[in-house]
Order: C-alpha cells, then sequence, then structure tokens
C-alpha cells in the first residue's frame, strides 16, 4: 500500500511541475491560453479545436453565472427565507413568497461544485497541451490535423471514448448522492425541518456526537450499539452459516452413490429462482402467531411441551415476534436462501478440483476425512477466499432478509429502542431506512449510511488490497 | 432445521469414511450408504421446497385468504389464475405491470450490458494512467449500498420530474451499473493479451478490436451479465416502491402489485390471488435462472480470483 502512496504523491507533483513548466516556457499563445482558452491551438494551426475549447469555457462562465453562482452564494446559510403561503382573496389563490428550499440549494451547490472541479482539470490539460504542441511546432514536427484526431475517439483514446457514458452515470447516481448524503450528515435536516415548508442548516458534528452518545431526549447511542453488534453477529453467522452448508451439500450431491444429481440441484435453484419478495413473504405468513406452523405444533403437541419448560409463555411460538426468537428464525431462513447460492458455486469448484492430487493423496494412504481437510477445502479457500469477504459485506447490507421478514411483523417492546426509531433486530441498513421513509430523519440516516460505508470499505480494502497490490492480474495472461 | 444440519454432517461422516470414489463393485454397504444419502437428500430437498409446494397449492386454493388450518387448501380452482389474468381491478392489474416490468426489465438490460462491457473492456484491455486507481476506487464505491443513498436520488430524480416514470425506474436501474464491471472484467482477463496484439498488427483499431474479437469471445459471460440485470427489476420492490408512489396501480411493477396485495385489509381477500401472482412471475424468472446458472458460477468464481 504504501509503495502506491508514494506514486501518487510523485504524479501529483508531476502534475504541478509540468503545470509551472508550461506556463513559464510556454509562448506568449500559451499564456495567453491562461485567459482564453482557445488560442494556444489557434496560433498553432489548430483552428476547430481552439474553437471547441473557446466554446466550452464560454459555456461554463454562462453556466456559472445564471446556475453556479446564485445557489454556491447561499451554500453557507442553506437559505435564509422561510417559506410562506398567504391565501389572496381577490385572486382566490394561495400565494406563495420567493422562498428558499435547503435541499436544492445542498444539491445544485454540491453539483456546482463537481463542475468547477471538471473545468479545472479541463484547463489545466488545456494549457498543457498548448505548451506541447508549441514545443512541436518548434521542432517542426507534424501537427495533427482535427479528423487526424477525431480517429483517436474510436482508437489511441479509445477507453475515453467507452467510459465517458458509464462514468457519467456513475456521477449521477453514486458520487453525487454520496457526496450529498455526506453534507446532509452535518445538517439538522429531519421532519421538522422539511424543505420546502422549512429551512434546514448547518449543524457541525452535532449528528456524529448524538450516534455514539445517550441523553435524556435521545436513546441512539444505546440503539446504536446494539444494531452494530447484531449486525457484525449477523454478518458473521449468515456468512460461515450458508458458506459451510453449501459446501456440505455440494460435496453430498456430487458424490459417488448419490444418482439424478441434476435433479436434486435443480430441486434446490428452484428455491432462489422464485424472486425473494415472494417467497420470503410466504415464510413470513407460515410462521405468523396465527400461522400455520403454530396450527401444526398445536395439533402435535409441541406447544404445551415447550410452555412446560418454559422456553415460551404465550399459546403460540412467536416465531418472529419475540427477539430472541425472530434472530434465530432469521438466520435460519437466511441459511434457508444462502444455501442453494453456495451449493451452486462450491459445485462449480468442486468439479474443477485437480484428482490428480486426490489419487495421489489415497495411494498415501489419506482417508477421506484427511483428503477433505487437507486438499479440498484448501482449494476451496484459495478459490472463493475473497468471495467469502465479498459475502460477508453483502450479508452486512443484507436489506432483502430482514426487512421482509420483520416489517410489519417486530414490534419492539424496549422503550429506548423505540425511541431511536429501532428494533432489535434490525440490521443498520433496515435502521436507516425506516428512519428515512417512515421516520424523515435524514440526518442520522446519513450518519448511520456514512458509518456502514467505512465499515464496508474496510473490510473491502484488507480483503482486496493484496491482489490490487500485487501485478496478480498481469500474472495470469 | 437443526435435526437436519446434524443428519446432513452424519451423512458427510458416512461418506467421508467409507472410501467413495474408488471405482469397483457395489457392495451391499455401499448399497446401504448409496440409500441412505439419497433419503437424506431427499428430506432435505423437501424442507427446501415447502414454501414452493405451499405456494403452488395456495395459487390453486378455493379459499382466498390464508389458510391457517391446514397446509393444503379444502378444494381446488383456476380462478385466482383467472382473475390475475383477465380481470382487472383497482387492486390487481397484473397484466398491466407485467408489461411494465418488461419493459424497465428490457431497457435496463440493454444499458447496463453496455456499459458494463464499455467498462470491462477498457479496465481490462487498454493501459491508460489512472487505471488501476480508477478500478480501485470503483470497487470501493461499489461498496456503497445503494439503499443508503436511495433516498436523495428519489429527490434528485423528483427535481428532474422522473419519480413515478418508467424512464426514470430504467436511469434508476441501470445508470451506476458500470461500477459491476468485476465478473466481466474477470473473464475478459482471460483472454490473451496476444490476440489483441495480433489484431493491432493486421490494423484493426480499438473499436474492432472491442466489437468483433472480444465481445463474441466473452458470449457466454455475457449471457450471464443480460440474464442478471434482466432479473433486476422483476426482484426489485424497494426502489420501486420509493419512486413510483402515486397510488396510481396502473404505475406499477409487478413486485410492488404483489406485495400491495399483502397490505393487512387486503392479504384475507388477496392472498391466494398473491400467490397465483407470484406463481406466474416465477416462472420465466425461474427458466432464465436456470439458463444462467452454469455462467453464475464461472462468474462468481473467476471474478472473485482474479480480482
Amino acid at each position: 500500500m504504501s509503495e502506491t502512496k508514494t506514486n501518487i504523491g510523485e504524479s501529483i507533483g508531476k502534475y504541478f511541475s509540468d503545470l509551472g513548466t508550461a506556463v513559464a516556457d510556454g509562448d506568449g499563445f500559451v499564456k495567453g491560453s491562461l485567459g482564453i482558452m482557445g488560442l494556444g491551438y489557434f496560433a498553432h494551426k489548430q483552428v476547430i479545436k481552439g474553437i471547441l475549447m473557446t466554446c466550452a469555457e464560454a459555456l461554463f462562465i454562462l453556466m456559472m453565472i445564471y446556475y453556479g453562482v446564485p445557489y454556491l452564494s447561499q451554500f453557507g446559510t442553506l437559505g435564509t427565507v422561510q417559506f410562506e403561503s398567504v391565501f389572496d382573496p381577490l385572486t382566490m389563490t394561495n400565494k406563495t413568497n420567493d422562498y428558499d428550499n435547503s435541499f436544492l440549494i445542498l444539491l445544485n451547490s454540491i453539483i456546482t461544485i463537481f463542475l468547477i472541479i471538471c473545468f479545472i482539470l479541463l484547463y489545466v490539460s488545456n494549457i498543457k497541451s498548448c505548451y506541447r504542441l508549441q514545443l512541436d511546432d518548434e521542432n517542426g514536427n507534424h501537427i495533427r490535423t482535427f479528423s487526424e484526431e477525431l480517429k483517436d475517439v474510436y482508437n489511441g483514446k479509445f477507453h475515453i471514448t467507452l467510459l465517458t457514458l458509464p462514468t457519467v452515470g456513475v456521477i449521477l447516481m453514486n458520487i453525487i448522492p454520496i457526496m450529498v448524503l455526506i453534507a446532509v450528515a452535518f445538517t439538522n435536516w429531519d421532519q421538522a425541518h422539511m424543505p420546502p415548508a422549512a429551512l434546514f442548516d448547518w449543524v457541525g458534528i452535532a449528528n456524529f456526537k448524538a450516534v455514539f452518545t445517550n441523553s435524556v431526549s435521545s436513546s441512539f447511542g444505546y440503539s446504536f450499539g446494539k444494531i452494530l453488534s447484531w449486525t457484525l453477529i449477523w454478518a458473521v453467522v449468515a456468512t460461515f452459516t450458508c458458506f459451510i452448508g453449501g459446501i456440505l451439500l455440494a460435496s453430498l450431491i456430487n458424490s459417488n452413490g448419490v444418482y439424478f444429481k441434476k435433479m436434486w440441484r435443480t430441486f434446490f435453484v428452484i428455491t432462489i429462482a422464485v424472486p425473494q419478495f415472494v417467497t420470503l413473504i410466504l415464510v413470513r405468513n407460515f410462521f405468523a402467531n396465527q400461522g400455520i406452523v403454530n396450527t401444526i405444533f398445536d395439533h402435535a403437541g409441541i406447544i404445551e411441551w415447550l410452555k412446560n419448560r418454559h422456553m415460551i409463555t404465550t399459546n403460540y411460538v412467536p416465531f418472529l415476534t419475540d427477539k430472541n426468537w425472530a434472530k434465530f428464525m432469521i438466520i435460519m431462513i437466511n441459511i434457508w436462501v444462502g444455501i442453494p447460492y453456495q451449493m451452486l458455486i462450491s459445485t462449480g469448484i468442486l468439479l474443477n478440483i485437480p484428482q490428480g492430487q486426490v489419487e495421489s493423496a489415497r495411494i498415501d494412504g489419506a482417508n477421506r476425512f484427511q483428503i477433505f481437510r487437507h486438499i479440498i477445502m484448501p482449494y476451496i479457500m484459495v478459490v472463493e477466499g475473497p468471495a467469502l469477504i465479498t459475502d460477508f459485506v453483502r450479508n452486512i447490507n443484507n436489506f432483502n432478509v430482514i426487512y421482509l421478514l420483520t416489517q410489519d411483523v417486530y414490534v419492539t417492546q424496549n422503550q429506548l429502542m423505540a425511541n431511536a426509531n429501532a428494533k432489535e433486530v434490525d440490521l443498520l441498513i433496515t435502521w436507516l431506512f425506516r428512519l428515512t421513509n417512515e421516520y424523515y430523519n435524514y440526518k442520522m440516516a446519513s450518519v448511520i449510511g456514512i458509518i456502514v460505508f467505512v465499515i464496508c470499505a474496510a473490510f473491502t480494502l484488507i480483503a482486496f488490497s493484496r491482489v490490487m497490490a500485487s501485478g496478480k492480474e498481469e500474472d495470469l495472461r | 432445521m437443526i435435526e437436519e444440519k446434524y443428519k446432513l454432517s452424519e451423512s458427510e461422516r458416512l461418506e467421508l469414511d467409507h472410501g467413495v470414489g474408488i471405482k469397483k463393485k457395489l457392495t451391499s454397504k455401499e448399497v446401504t450408504v448409496s440409500v441412505v444419502k439419497q433419503v437424506v437428500l431427499a428430506i432435505i430437498a423437501l424442507i427446501w421446497l415447502i414454501p414452493i409446494i405451499w405456494l403452488v397449492v395456495t395459487a390453486f386454493s378455493t379459499n382466498p385468504g390464508i389458510n391457517i388450518a391446514h397446509f393444503f387448501p379444502n378444494g381446488y380452482t383456476l380462478n385466482n389464475f383467472i382473475t390475475v389474468l383477465t380481470k382487472p381491478d383497482s387492486v390487481v392489474q397484473f397484466k398491466t405491470w407485467f408489461l411494465n416490468t418488461l419493459v424497465i426489465a428490457i431497457f435496463t438490460c440493454i444499458i447496463s450490458t453496455i456499459f458494463v462491457l464499455q467498462v470491462s473492456y477498457s479496465f481490462s484491455f487498454c493501459r491508460f494512467r489512472g487505471r488501476k486507481q480508477l478500478m480501485s476506487f470503483s470497487m470501493i464505491l461499489n461498496m456503497f449500498p445503494s439503499v443508503l443513498s436511495m433516498i436523495i436520488i428519489y429527490f434528485i430524480m423528483k427535481q428532474f420530474g422522473l419519480t413515478n416514470s418508467h424512464i426514470g425506474m430504467v436511469i434508476v436501474y441501470s445508470a451506476g451499473s458500470g461500477l459491476g464491471y468485476l465478473v466481466i472484467k474477470g473473464f475478459m482477463d482471460t483472454i490473451s493479451m496476444s490476440v489483441k496484439e495480433a489484431a493491432v498488427i493486421d490494423g484493426a483499431s480499438e473499436l474492432t478490436i472491442f466489437t468483433k474479437i472480444v465481445v463474441p469471445l466473452c458470449k457466454p459471460i455475457i449471457v450471464y451479465q443480460i440474464i442478471s440485470s434482466f432479473l433486476m427489476p422483476w426482484g426489485d420492490f424497494v426502489f420501486a416502491k420509493l419512486m413510483l408512489n402515486s397510488g396510481i396501480s396502473t404505475d406499477w411493477t409487478v413486485a410492488i402489485g404483489l406485495y400491495n396485495m399483502l397490505e393487512k385489509s387486503m392479504i384475507n381477500k388477496y392472498f391466494a390471488i398473491f400467490c397465483a401472482g407470484g406463481l406466474l412471475v416465477s416462472i420465466p424468472i425461474s427458466v432464465l435462472f436456470l439458463i444462467m446458472q452454469k455462467y453464475y458460477v464461472e462468474g462468481v468464481t473467476s471474478g472473485a480470483s482474479k480480482g
């Protein structure tokens, strides 16, 4: 990792020193392109490119005047004019004043900042390429015509052509929302401060403090601790049960003496092919307090049996309504959901295990268990190790299983949890979702979102830094 | 469940003890092992299939609500399917939902497959400055679950008037798809660089190499990508519920429509219809999924091992 850091440091240094040389050693036209961006191109026979650059600059300036500056100037206060609506008896309509919308100010300011950064990058590269052009001209090198440059679009600079649209999409759908989310974590945007009717404002790190502390009015610290620990326990247990279960199931189906292998596999695959919102809601009704499983248990006398052992106090098993039962059931149901996936993956791997190693181990007198433990498992771990971390991160964010099983079913009895709009069975991500969707508490949801992101990014980086740092990618070719 | 796990591990132990795999004539002991394995598998498979069986039998049930007394319904009828398919009312608009979802899925699938291919090719075959950094950056970005920024995306789409619109749904589903390049890039990494070098010597441009050489070589994994992105709108209901919130049922996708039937006030009237609808959606999805599964394995393992 440290190696990449110095590389980044060096390249940043080079970036600025190149710019310095270009400005210092450039001729009048290069210096002129500090003001009018196309100037360097006009002087060196690349007229069309010059026109394009100058147009881009003019467009940027116009946009800043009419769009960027009005929003950016209010970024510090997030708006000052409160929404007011007055009934006008003359026209019989409500008249609203020219109010400020805090969210729009925040969003558009961030977009503007983004545009400014992009423009600065373009501006710097423009100066540098003008300087290069000047050098080429002085040395009598061939200056490429516009049509020659156009060919780069599908050849030399093809990656730029390819990456442009996906990058725009990612900026719109991922980067800007994340930046807004981070900004919201430092504001007081919640139900009492909902645009457009009300303004919200910057509050510094108050929300972060609230997540880690308890006070008379807030139990976020308490709930956060509980939910974070359950999230991590859940992620570990869910990942490992499915991993082990999947391998065992796959090797059982693959083992000798089992016929109709394909049919067995198809049975399990069917369960994941049905959409999760259908199966999980069915299962939820299956295990309802007045559901069919409880009826069957009642007839079979299991309820009596459990009652006599004081495992339940009700006339039914509170599968999804008691916190311990619910956590147990969620993990069990997740095994049901997850094992078929893992079985599919493990099957593929098991079929690829080099049989030579297994054979020679057998000749050397290893028994089945030793072969499984010392040859098959290490092989699976090598292939599936990184995927295991991805699974772990995915389980931290396993929204579907938790939300579909507990929404509208589980009600918390814990007053402190309820005060923070949390439930014992919530993961950070479902808590966050309900905070925004049901309670409009965007500020706290953003703080939790940032924390989830940090946790996930940390695990991912640990898992992949080795793969990334070593030149493994090239070795494989 | 616990009992099942115990049985599974026992069978595993049996299997391990008895040195299966050496080809020889079946002894009576091996026959027993084989039978035990089949029985264990049958029991496990049954447990896995119980909810599916329940889905199927309830879809044919004469009782419209949840039958809590018996697993199997008292009578069988095709009425639920007839209602779902031919009698749209304010709650059930199955055919419209199906078409809505189909249109969204087709466009999502086209856009995201193209995006992912473009990104994968750039990262796998092009060498440019900042490529590694860009890859790491996108990988971290991909770790940011969409549920987190969903609400902000909703507000942004609202500014552009794209909530309650299917164009908006397609954008939401496909715009960020370029980040999911890992699996296809992993597959492309297995194609030798010399293929490209040879083509360059023959005077092919990057565009030709991309469309005429690399894409055809990646056909199997492209099938995986196409099917998985096609399936996304069918399974997602959280995003759809947030974005299509007008309450007009003809706007909805299958997922929201079916989920809506299970509101507390409706569940006793519509549960069997929900099952019928769920079953109808599951059939095409299952078929696609079964086609996809062999590529799924290839995709997950190749993507994971090559980073």
